[in-house]
């Protein structure tokens, strides 16, 4: 039970988490204004459900596409500005504007549809193993993600372009890589991620403003943990974070649950300084 | 020019130095309560520029160590009957300690790592505020905190007399990062913070001396905690959450990490400018990032680079 949970709220983690990775290697950016990307999209894919009525799989492609949307727009009107890296605090200024942006939207879903949490309905019913189906459909969402991200990454034209823009961002450009075009990608392809995880953890806890703070947290705290660059780290990584939380929940203290986190990160770092599976 | 430009800041700094003087003189007790909130946020923002505008590393701690100077000087007075002249030092010298600690091994790391492993310390020790319920009161908060006791005759029970105390603690705060960054100390952190492995290759204990900033911050942010416990006298978790550690950063980053005025120009108009919004509590952070993008989008060195060019403009 607890392992089918942990697996469950990982994979949320772990979804996150891969979009945050894929932006921080390659443009230096810990992109908080993902967590409210998940907010906005977990929104967006209620109001898919409840008001026009649309089947659950259209919200979750409508939920990717809104979080996919405002990454690539906040990219490319903001970021972008500062990364030539015209002068030596360009680096906290994306930073800055990340936390900005974080703090705008989460704070705008609260302003216009208020802290009260939306119940989203239930798509499907039964059950299996003692897991309901809606919770399976979130792992199983993530893993063929993850699937298909690395496939993406490993086997296409402009996924061997991201790679190399993570390996050295100064030399894919002396190659002829355009790292505009890769940044988009990049950014929208985490807002995706995010959306996706929003909306298919939200028929299982409900909808509201703050529900993106944790994911996020747990998410930078995955990153590290599986290391830069590395898809397969941050599944294991992020499942393993959830699981862990899980049992630690059950067995050590629930009130600490979110704390976890931390001693992880502490002792794993405190041993291995690149994270469990870093290139470098 | 320059002589003429130092003696505009010089005006500067006096008509601001009076102003603070008297300002629970001429203004409604709303307004000092401000000001005393802006002096309180520049303390931070000031003792958090000593680690990363002049040492380098970028925390997102620092309301932890606020939190926790400011529940260590509540409980030792509440619980042992201490007296707040004793329990300030002792909480500002205990957080520091505790920074020695968490710095020692967090600081091993770099870069985003080291920034990570902060914010989730802060949030670790929210989580520490918020459920041990038996000595904090967790999410009811803890009430019934004194003001500090009367000294030399003077009654600290009123707004105007915690004015002055908390002012003079500013002062005496700034007074003291000054002196600590134009010191022997202040040239070597910078040293670590323009080129690391250079500073150690020539001898500088780097480990060392960016443990040492990153103590001597907290602790001055566990001071600054102990006198809004005693000024406040009401503490609540979530005054010491992520979303302070990060106002903090922003404060420093907008006013000019590394120059130590910038940070404390910087905490004043963020408070300001927040308290200002008050008459739409749920749209105020919308408002505020939105200004924070603009100012950052025409002058992306923040209030500093806004500065400059007026001085250049003229």
């Amino acid at each position: 039970m607890q392992l089918g949970s942990g697996l469950i709220i990982g994979s949320v983690y772990a979804l996150v988490a891969l979009g945050l990775n894929i932006i921080w290697s390659i443009t230096d950016i810990p992109d908080f204004a993902q967590g409210s990307f998940y907010v906005i999209a977990a929104y967006a894919g209620y109001f898919a459900v409840t008001l026009a009525g649309v089947p659950f799989p259209v919200a979750l492609l409508l939920g990717m596409c809104v979080g996919a949307i405002m990454a690539f727009s906040c990219e490319r009107f903001l970021y972008r500005r500062w990364r030539e890296r015209t002068f030596r605090a360009a680096a906290r200024v994306q930073l800055l504007v990340a936390i900005a942006l974080f703090f705008l939207f989460a704070n705008a879903a609260n302003a216009i549809w208020t802290s009260k949490a939306k119940i989203f309905p239930a798509y499907m019913k039964g059950s299996l193993l003692g897991l309901s189906y809606m919770r399976i459909n979130v792992f199983l969402a993530a893993i063929v993600l993850f699937i298909l991200v690395y496939l993406f990454i490993m086997k296409t034209k402009p996924g061997k372009a991201i790679r190399a823009a993570s390996m050295d961002v100064g030399m894919a450009q002396v190659l002829g890589i355009n790292i505009d075009t890769v940044n988009s990608i990049v950014f929208a392809m985490g807002g995706a991620l995010s959306g996706a995880a929003a909306v298919l953890v939200s028929p299982l806890y409900s909808v509201f403003p703050t529900m993106g703070d944790l994911p996020l947290l747990k998410a930078l705290v995955v990153v590290i943990l599986g290391g830069f660059g590395s898809v397969s780290g941050v599944l294991i990584c992020g499942l393993g974070l959830g699981v862990a939380e899980a049992f630690g929940a059950t067995y050590i203290s629930s009130a600490y649950q979110h704390g976890f986190a931390f001693f992880v990160l502490i002792l794993t770092l405190l041993l291995r300084p690149k994270g469990l599976f870093g290139r470098v | 020019m320059l002589s003429s430009k130092l003696s505009a800041n010089r005006i500067a700094l006096a008509i601001t130095f009076i102003l603070l003087l008297v300002i629970p003189h001429i203004a409604s007790s709303y307004i000092v309560y401000v000001v005393i909130l802006a002096i309180l946020f520049s303390m931070l923002s000031a003792s958090y520029d000593l680690l990363t505008g002049y040492a380098g590393p970028l925390s997102f701690c620092h309301a932890a160590f606020y939190g926790l100077g400011a529940y260590t000087s509540a409980l030792l007075t509440l619980k042992t009957g201490m007296s707040f002249w004793l329990a300030l030092p002792i909480s500002g010298m205990s957080v520091f300690l505790f920074g020695a600690v968490i710095g020692y091994p967090a600081l091993k790391l770099r870069g985003h790592y080291f920034a990570v492993t902060t914010f989730f310390f802060g949030h670790f020790m929210y989580l520490v505020f918020l459920n041990t319920r038996e000595l904090t009161g967790g999410p009811l908060g803890l009430g019934g905190i004194q003001p500090p006791e009367s000294i030399f005759g003077i009654d600290f029970s009123g707004m105007t007399a915690n004015y002055y105390l908390i002012l003079i603690f500013g002062i005496l705060m700034v007074g003291f990062l000054y002196a600590l960054v134009n010191s022997g100390f202040g040239r070597l952190i910078v040293s670590i913070r323009e080129n690391e492995d250079l500073a150690e290759a020539v001898g500088v204990n780097t480990a060392f001396f960016k443990v040492l900033a990153f103590s001597i911050s907290a602790g001055l942010a566990g001071i600054t905690g102990s006198l809004f416990a005693h000024f406040f006298r009401l503490l609540h978790p979530s005054t010491f959450s992520w979303m302070t550690s990060e106002m903090i950063v922003v404060m420093v980053l907008v006013g000019g990490a590394g120059t130590l005025v910038g940070p404390i120009i910087g905490a004043g108009v963020v408070t300001f400018i927040l308290e200002m919004m008050r008459f739409a509590p749920e749209l105020r952070f919308v408002i505020w990032a939105i200004l924070l993008i603009a100012i950052l989008v025409i002058e992306p060195r923040g209030l500093a680079g806004i500065y400059a060019r007026i001085r250049g403009g003229k």
